[in-house]
């Protein structure tokens, strides 16, 4: 198309122009998918390592908690172990004693904070649970009960939300 | 070919073509793309809620009221399918396909309770001890979907 302004401008000076379409059309449809999965509010949840998460239609969005995570080894209290899986399912008792210990004391901070002042949230019994989709529900069980036992008691399921 | 060259260039001669000057479109997409780049996020998390009968008084002030069954529905979870119960309705057992459970089965009598009971919104899901957490999300996934929000796990 610029075959004619190219020659002539070829002759008086050593400039050729560059074709710029297929380079638009290309940034076109990558601003359009980039623009689609963008997100103003950022990410508040961050997932542990070798954790994968449910798949689910659920479109609530995640609040920030305290998080309970549980991969196929070990029971995390926000990020730091508690327990191993193993020793949980082994013993005969529903109740977890680390992690409901570790929650106790969770569950006191949160209500010192809250009894400090009003602006701050304080106490409000939310926990994200984080589990892993292999996990059994033996294994869910017993981190609902001993969370539900200190007060949790409502749970945040995380799932990967499925377009 | 030479023919061909000769008509354009006749034709261009009467259209007199303009030429874009995209370079400032160029500049805004080289800004725009690795801004959006940086920002994308291409997992989506969200949270499914769910609520235990509480034990506590405090958190129990909090958490928002229940409203009142009308109907109790039971849905158990086995490895070998799904058992359904609800008063008045008799449901079969929901065996294994070929496909894992059958979802197809459970859709058709959650409908059968949604017409005998439209206002009917609760269900208690009971798996057994081995099924797996992927499973329990699906089930509430489809719960969901047939119209009962109000998911209760029972132990």
């Amino acid at each position: 198309m610029i075959d004619i302004k190219r020659k002539s401008r070829h002759a008086k000076k050593s400039t050729f122009a560059l074709k710029l379409t297929p380079l638009i059309d290309m940034m076109t449809i990558l601003l359009v998918f980039l623009l689609k999965s963008y997100s103003a509010e950022g990410q508040i949840v961050t997932v542990t390592q070798d954790l994968r998460l449910p798949e689910s239609t659920a479109d609530t969005r995640p609040r920030v908690t305290s998080v309970v995570a549980v991969t196929s080894e070990w029971i995390l209290l926000d990020g730091r172990p508690i327990s191993r899986v193993r020793r949980v399912l082994d013993s005969d008792r529903l109740l977890i004693p680390e992690l409901s210990q570790e929650l106790t004391r969770l569950r006191a901070i949160s209500q010192g904070i809250g009894d400090m002042s009003n602006q701050m949230a304080g106490f409000q019994g939310n926990i994200a649970i984080q589990g892993d989709r292999e996990i059994t529900f033996d294994l869910l069980k017993r981190i609902m009960l001993t969370c539900g036992r200190i007060g949790y008691n409502n749970m945040l399921l995380t799932v990967l939300q499925r377009n | 070919m030479n023919i061909k060259e000769s008509t354009r260039r006749k034709l261009r001669g009467h259209a007199g073509e303009a030429e874009l000057n995209l370079t400032a479109v160029m500049n805004v997409f080289l800004i725009l793309v690795p801004f959006l780049l940086i920002t994308a996020s291409f997992v989506h998390i969200a949270v499914l809620e769910l609520t235990l009968p509480s034990l506590d008084r405090q958190s129990a002030a909090v958490a928002p009221p229940k409203p009142e069954s009308v109907v109790l529905n039971v849905l158990l979870i086995r490895q070998t399918g799904f058992e359904l119960k609800s008063p008045d309705l008799k449901f079969s057992n929901l065996g294994i396909t070929g496909q894992g459970y059958d979802w197809q089965g459970l859709a058709g009598q959650l409908n059968r309770i949604k017409t005998k009971y439209p206002d009917s919104e609760d269900i208690i899901i009971s798996p057994e001890d081995d099924i797996k957490y992927d499973t329990i999300i699906k089930v509430m996934d489809r719960l969901r979907e047939a119209g009962f929000p109000n998911i209760s796990i029972s132990g």
